[in-house]
């Protein structure tokens, strides 16, 4: 539990307590001076529960007094008749109530419109959302409670504004996420805090014992983490036990899912393009082609073969509690993800113990998370093979190596890969271990001084086992010995904290200061062993190292890093109506040479509450806050030693006789000894306002932001001889500018109907302002980065339809009436001369298009009448275009790939204008950096609608239960898009190369049933 | 309470200035960092061996120089099944970031020369206790990267020369061919000197005089400087080389891995199967264990047994056998060339021929598969510990004979003699006495000279990598030279003139470095 947190509830206590000495004094001093009336009644929540512990105050003569609800809701209470009763109990809007002639006063206290004085975490320490100076999302437990995945980053999706999440598709493998577009060239995760300790990723730690995310996206809010928060922060806290008899809560999930197919020829129809592609080659007179192929009669479809129904099982058991002095939350949690691709899996345990509590001056906390976890991997990417192979292919071939078809020069001249021989042949089983925990002790003085120690721990240990059977799996595979293989990575990662904290008011001065020092470690081991020839009992292998008869190798390495910094930070508000935060922060990193070490990082934020103002006068209008800021976060995320070049040692050569292998070393990688830290400034001004009773919210800001000193794995010349990964630079500069509006309502309709939307938008643009090596432009082989523009833009061949016949050939010049492309024959490629120079040349690519979305929208849609739940999620980009890798490696049977259904190539006697003849063994036409393979990739997604429905209290008391709820989840089962891809949204393969879809993996599309009840 | 304050703000201040600075400073020792390496001779000389060790690529002389050096020539044509490698050896070049056979032998010549660039800047550094070693490790090091430069531009012509180690920054200046030729002349002219005539039987593979000079005469050659071909090819022949280079007796020891290191051989590639793991440093650069062996037999084996990403073109055949030995055979150099449809009646006394196991299959039909580098493993493995010889003493022999009819008005006796060696070994009579060609005019006018040697070469070097090199020497960017090539190879009918002669530069590489532009007509 975060400190400020405690510390509030505790002044709430003992003001109760205050209160209660002070009524109850008050009523033995009381003397019957006036007409008075002894009124009594139960006062009961919303769903009809008794409420125990309630106060009720009145105001009689300058005096006040008042009683509270006994255990079972009731009070009884002698007032003066017109007097006012206030009942007010935490978490509920208080009431008041004129007392009239009746003697019974029965209340409903009202849950209260808690959102103004929502508490959000800002990095060591936490502030009232209402006072909130920077750009922070924040994301409940109530809103990932039903997302259909163990990932965090995953659940999170379209829940807040200008964070983009794209999953990976695999069983187990993470999403990766980013926050208001690209900040940085090398490394744009964001920085993961658990419960107060550093993490590159979510570490997977349990979507259920979550309570809640906050995404600080700009410079003010992660400023407090300085270096290392230059593409946000995400602040992930676990649930905390509450004061209370013991809470049993049991979730479980069940969740069916499968992935999108190619809609592919199958053997029959295959052969009949294959052929029409052969005997055009012929006519062509493609040289080596003579006669069609010798099809194989198979008739496989690999994509059946391949996929299958996955299934996700989820179960979780929580236990929750405590007492004033100590709290505890401890949960279990069990995750099977049986895998929709063949053989793959993932298998997860995770325990939680969360506890707390306080004695004094002194308050300590302590959290622990440990899981295990257990993934078969893939071999390779299935969904680029399920195309590159025929399908007259038999899946098994007795007469290969291994047992599996392929191609064959004669009856499928194909490299297409065979994914089941792959999956089946090459066996990885990657189990992994994290242990996470922090523990704090806390000393508080005067209400006012907390100084904090924390210590956080995180040690990770992965085995990857694999298997490599003997066999093959592509026409023309190496006769690679079977073996085995293990490897191994452990690191421990250690963070001492130092924190003091000042929380004064003075008047109407209200100062916040924090102060503090920190210390990070970490220290990976590596290492691998490889072992030929495993010893087999009939076909099983056994994989045992000792049971490996061949030569064994093996390999390891080290990896440390560590930083120190330093942080403070002012916040400062007057008359709760001018709002100012400062922060400070100065860190040294190993990773950068000893000279450019320390970088030192400042923001200053300023807000102000318009809305209480005096001369604010604008009654539906309950909160106005303008705030703005400026700030300067850095970057330093590249690896342990980037600065340093090094020797390697691995060539070998042979000279005089065979045997005599001798021993190389030189420096292979080129490396940059200069670097030095990447500093990203940004501007950010926004408002926050709520109106109508606060039941809509808004908030919406511009920010501007502006990379220095990009730390980039700049692809360098090749005939510079590098080799290994090109070297780390501090490469020029990066702008993004970008807008965020989010839009919430919440209303009630009657005592059973709730409804509540949100929207929220985004728009982001990047701009580059200098490149590495003093360059202007980078190429990729499809886009182009130029200074000026935003990061690669699509450069291709545009292509201008299809030569519809030999005149057309001929009539197709340049501007000195030169033939373009004289060799060309109807149904060829028209290409654009774009220089017009005659020719068809690499001078004749142009932009073609943006991979950058104009537009990304979040909707959110509840709605609960009586014990029913309906939530509605979704979101889109668009605008940007997609380079479809699936369409461009189906190409046009060029190389006797596979194709989908329905494509209508040129032929003569059906001469269209959009897909050029077939030809086996000529890739002018299916080249892959031509426009034709580019598309509008605009989406608008449904990701989740959950119908859940609660079972009213009094049916399931009976049984001891206090809520049972069920609900059932559709999963990206809408999507729409003019993609023709398996899917708009898919990670993305660099960042001068975004918007490639090369063959990437689809999302899954699931249904989930889930239960959970709580007793 | 201000005091409070004030203790707990000292406090912390002695906590905070535990955290020294200097728990930042962390050293790498998974390996040795450049600032404490070159200080040596054994650094150099393990910076050498990395050198060496860029042969076992597969941009280099693993894999792909076959493919690509064979397949443009017109003695070889590759009918692969991987359509853009194919097509690459027929001109059409369409995407110019094509890995395996532009962008991976562009990057990894580049790496080598990187290699000995790094030598050659260090060496001076370091004090030798014997400084004719220090001139051979010299020597070694300028004749690898002329070397390099040597096929980059026979491939591509206009390269930028990189002479110094690189930095990360580079933007290297392109040079004409004409220039990278007078480079690689500069550096062997020099290695020349510091090489030592011969190797003991423990560094065969390491550079002599002999290939210096055989390397140099073909740069010279190429860059039509007869003269100083001439000086070099005379060394080999009638100078110091005569006492230890000679023509094999058997043709078929050039290709053999059971007769390396003969006299016929003035440098070779040396290859191993010390390492038999399934990957080389190419796919895994950083893993000692990679491959020492070549793919060469795996590349050109005929479908169905390799990856017949090349076979030979079957005028050559016809060739071979226009002309009958002394003793009424066919020319034993077909034999030891090639697999071909009669084969077998051909050479009678090799009755049952198989290949890698195999006999002759029928689907085949016409076509003419590369025997020269095969070895009897049965069945055919990945790689093999075959040898390659690059610079051959009947090369020489028909260079010399080249570049003195070239000095000359009718080719001098000289030339004459050095062609009939060539095949005298093989049993055809000389020239003068030949049954189908024209000797009296072969031996009396030039033109006619160098006419036939252009058939000599191509049926004593088929698929050895050089018919490239000869026929840009002899300069096919003509209409006539062309249409004579179209009839042996149909692949020149996508030639196009002044601009196939060269490959296209990797793209990216001239999208990249302003300083670079892609070759005319790309």
């Amino acid at each position: 539990m975060k400190p400020i947190q405690m510390y509030k509830e505790r002044q709430a206590v003992n003001k109760k307590l205050h209160w209660l000495i002070i009524s109850i004094c008050l009523l033995m001093c009381s003397f019957d001076l006036y007409a008075q009336i002894n009124v009594t009644g139960t006062v009961k929540d919303n769903n009809g529960e008794t409420l125990p512990g309630v106060s009720i105050l009145t105001k009689e003569d300058g005096r006040t007094h008042g009683t509270t609800t006994d255990i079972n809701g009731k009070y009884e209470l002698k007032v003066n008749q017109g007097a006012i009763l206030e009942f007010s109990f935490i978490g509920y809007a208080t009431q008041k109530v004129k007392v009239g002639n009746a003697n019974v006063i029965n209340i409903t206290l009202e849950p209260e419109n808690k959102m103004l004085d929502e508490v959000v975490v800002i990095g060591y320490g936490s502030v009232k959302k209402k006072d909130l100076l920077g750009s922070i999302s924040t994301v409940k437990e109530d809103a990932l409670a039903e997302r259909v995945s163990g990932n965090v980053v995953e659940a999170m999706r379209g829940l807040t504004s200008g964070v983009k999440i794209t999953s990976s598709g695999q069983p187990g493998s993470g999403a990766t996420i980013n926050i208001r577009g690209l900040g940085s060239l090398t490394n744009n995760n964001p920085l993961f805090i658990i419960d107060g300790s550093y993490a590159g990723s979510e570490l997977g730690v349990n979507v259920e014992d979550i309570e809640s995310i906050q995404i600080l996206k700009d410079a003010s809010s992660a400023a407090i983490y300085g270096s290392r928060a230059a593409n946000g922060v995400v602040i992930i806290t676990t649930k905390q036990g509450k004061e209370g008899a013991l809470k049993v809560k049991f979730d479980s999930q069940i969740t069916l899912s499968w992935l999108p197919r190619y809609d592919l020829m199958d053997a029959e129809t295959y052969k009949i393009y294959d052929n029409r592609a052969y005997d055009e080659a012929i006519l062509a007179g493609v040289s080596g082609v003579t006669k069609r192929q010798n099809h194989y009669d198979g008739n496989t479809d690999w994509q059946e073969e391949m996929l299958g129904t996955g299934v996700l099982q989820n179960y979780n058991v929580s236990l929750s509690g405590g007492s004033k002095t100590v709290k505890y939350y401890a949960s279990l949690n069990r995750m099977a993800d049986d895998g929709a691709l063949l053989n793959t899996s993932y298998d997860k345990y995770g325990f939680r113990i969360n506890t707390s509590g306080q004695k004094g001056l002194f308050s300590y906390g302590e959290n622990l998370y440990y899981t295990k976890s257990d993934r078969k991997d893939l071999n390779g990417n299935p969904w680029s093979n399920f195309i590159s192979m025929p399908p007259t292919i038999p899946v098994y071939d007795e007469s290969h190596s291994g047992g599996f078809g392929y191609g064959d020069v004669d009856r499928a001249n194909s490299y297409g890969l065979n994914p089941v021989a792959m999956q089946e042949l090459y066996k990885s089983n990657n189990e992994e271990e994290y242990l996470i925990g922090n523990i704090f002790g806390q000393i508080s003085l005067f209400n006012m001084l907390e100084a904090k120690l924390n210590f956080a721990y995180k040690s990770y240990m992965g085995v990857t086992n694999s298997l490599r059977k003997k066999g093959n799996w592509t026409m023309g595979q190496g006769d690679d010995a079977a073996h085995l293989g293990y490897s191994s990575a452990q690191y421990h990662d250690i963070l001492i904290e130092q924190t003091y904290n000042f929380k004064h008011k003075f008047g109407k001065h209200d100062v916040n200061a924090l102060f503090g020092i920190s210390y990070n470690k970490f220290h990976q081991e590596y290492r691998w062993i490889t072992k030929l020839d495993p010893l087999t009992i009939g076909d099983k292998y056994i994989t045992s190292l000792d049971a490996a008869t061949g030569n064994t190798t093996a390999g390891g390495n080290y990896s440390k890093s560590a930083l120190i910094s330093y942080l403070g930070r002012i916040n400062y508000a007057y008359n709760d109506k001018y709002l100012v935060q400062l922060t400070a922060r100065r860190d040294g990193t190993s990773r950068l040479p000893k000279d450019n070490r320390w970088g030192d990082f400042f923001s200053a934020s300023l807000g102000w509450r318009i809305s209480n103002e005096e001369f604010f006068n604008i009654p539906w209008i309950n909160d106005l806050k303008i705030r703005a800021n400026y700030g300067t976060l850095g970057n330093s995320s590249i690896g342990y030693w980037d600065y340093q070049s090094t020797i390697n040692t691995a060539p070998r050569a042979v000279l005089g006789n065979s045997d005599n292998v001798l021993i190389g070393m030189t420096q292979s990688q080129l490396s940059n000894n200069d670097l030095v830290w990447e500093k990203k400034t940004t501007t950010n001004i926004g408002f926050d306002m709520a109106v109508l009773d606060s039941r809509l919210r808004l908030s919406a800001e511009y920010y501007y932001a502006k990379s220095k000193d990009l730390l980039v794995y700049l692809p360098i010349l090749m005939s510079s001889g590098n080799e290994g990964g090109s070297p780390a630079v501090n490469a020029g500069s990066l702008e993004n500018r970008g807008f965020e509006v989010e839009l919430g309502w919440n209303d009630q309709i009657g005592k059973d109907f709730a409804y509540s939307a949100s929207v929220n938008l985004s728009h982001v643009k990047n701009k580059v302002l200098n490149l590495g090596y003093g360059q202007d432009v980078y190429y990729t082989s499809l886009a182009k980065t130029e200074i000026g523009k935003a990061l690669g833009a699509w450069y291709l061949y545009k292509t201008e339809g299809i030569f519809q016949s030999e005149e057309e050939v001929q009539s197709h010049v340049n501007s000195k009436g030169k033939v373009i492309q004289p060799n060309a024959l109807p149904g060829d490629i028209k290409y654009n001369d774009y220089n017009d120079d005659g020719i068809i040349s690499s001078e004749d690519r142009q932009i073609c298009g943006s991979p950058w979305p104009k537009l990304e929208l979040g909707v959110n849609l509840g709605a609960s009448y009586k014990g029913f739940d309906l939530s509605i999620n979704g979101y889109g980009r668009f605008g940007q275009k997609i380079w479809n890798g699936a369409a461009a490696t189906a190409g046009d049977f060029a190389n006797n790939q596979n194709n989908f259904n329905g494509i209508v190539p040129w032929t003569q006697e059906h001469p269209v204008n959009d897909r050029p003849r077939i030809v086996y063994g000529d890739s002018r036409n299916s080249r892959s950096d031509q426009d034709r393979w580019l598309e509008n990739g605009s989406f608008f997604r449904l990701s989740d609608i959950t119908l859940g429905y609660t079972v009213p209290t009094h049916y399931i008391k009976r049984i001891g239960l206090e809520k049972l709820h069920a609900s059932v989840t559709l999963q990206n089962l809408i999507t729409f898009t003019g993609y023709s891809g398996l899917d708009p949204e898919f990670a993305d393969s660099g960042i001068f190369q975004m918007g490639a879809d090369n063959c990437s993996f689809p999302n899954p599309r699931a249904v989930q049933f889930a239960l959970s009840f709580t007793f | 309470m201000k005091k409070i304050i004030i203790y707990i703000i000292c406090g912390a201040t002695t906590l905070l200035t535990s955290c020294d600075a200097s728990l930042l400073d962390i050293q790498n020792e998974n390996t040795l960092s450049t600032g404490v390496f070159w200080k040596t001779e054994s650094d150099i000389e393990a910076g050498l061996v990395a050198t060496y060790a860029m042969f076992y690529r597969q941009g280099t002389w693993t894999r792909n120089i076959y493919t690509q050096m064979n397949g443009m020539a017109d003695d070889g044509v590759s009918y692969a099944g991987w359509t853009e490698l194919n097509e690459y050896t027929k001109f059409i070049f369409t995407d110019y970031n094509f890995s395996e056979c532009n962008t991976k032998i562009w990057r990894e010549h580049y790496t080598a020369i990187f290699r000995a660039n790094q030598v050659l800047d260090n060496i001076g550094n370091v004090t030798f206790t014997n400084e004719s070693h220090k001139n051979d490790l010299i020597g070694q090091a300028e004749f690898l990267r002329a070397f390099y430069y040597f096929y980059m531009t026979v491939l591509w012509d206009n390269v930028p020369l990189v002479l110094k180690t690189s930095s990360a920054a580079d933007k290297p200046v392109q040079a004409t061919a004409d220039e990278v030729l007078t480079q690689i002349e500069a550096d062997l002219e020099d290695a020349f000197t510091k090489l030592p005539s011969t190797r003991d039987s423990e560094n065969t593979g390491r550079p002599t005089k002999g290939a210096a000079y055989g390397l140099l005469a073909k740069a010279y050659m190429q860059h039509h400087k007869w003269e100083e071909a001439r000086k070099c090819l005379e060394w080999i022949v009638d100078g110091e080389g005569k006492n230890y280079y000679d023509l094999v007796s058997n043709y078929g020891d050039n290709f053999s891995n059971k007769t390396e290191n003969n006299k016929e051989a003035l440098y070779e590639i040396h290859f191993s199967l010390a390492h038999r793991v399934g990957f080389d440093q190419t796919d895994n650069y950083l893993d000692p264990n990679a491959q020492l062996g070549t793919q060469i037999e795996m590349n050109q084996a005929p479908t169905g047994i390799g990856w017949n990403n090349i076979e030979a073109r079957r005028w050559l055949v016809d060739y071979f056998k226009r002309e009958r030995t002394t003793d009424g055979k066919y020319d034993e150099r077909l034999f030891y060339t090639l697999w071909y449809d009669g084969a077998a009646t051909d050479f009678p006394e090799h009755p049952n021929q198989l290949i890698y196991g195999a006999p002759w299959n029928s689907d085949w039909g016409n076509r003419v598969f590369i025997k020269k580098y095969s070895t009897d493993a049965l069945p055919l493995y990945y790689w093999n510990d075959n040898n390659f010889r690059s610079l051959r003493y009947a090369d020489m022999l028909l260079l010399y004979a080249e570049a003195l009819n070239e000095l000359n008005t009718a080719p001098p006796a000289k030339a004459i003699e050095c062609l009939n060696r060539v095949r005298n070994r093989v049993k055809l009579p000389n020239i003068q006495n030949s049954t189908y060609y024209n000797g009296t005019q072969i031996t009396t006018n030039k033109d006619a000279f160098r006419e036939h040697l252009k058939i000599e070469r191509a049926l004593e070097l088929a698929m050895e990598c050089v018919r490239w090199i000869d026929l840009k020497r002899w300069n096919i960017d003509d209409e006539a030279t062309l249409n004579e090539l179209k009839t042996r190879d149909s692949d020149f009918n996508n030639f196009i003139i002044s601009k196939s002669i060269r490959m296209p530069i990797p793209q990216s590489e001239v999208d990249n470095n302003p300083n670079l532009n892609q070759n005319n007509q790309y």
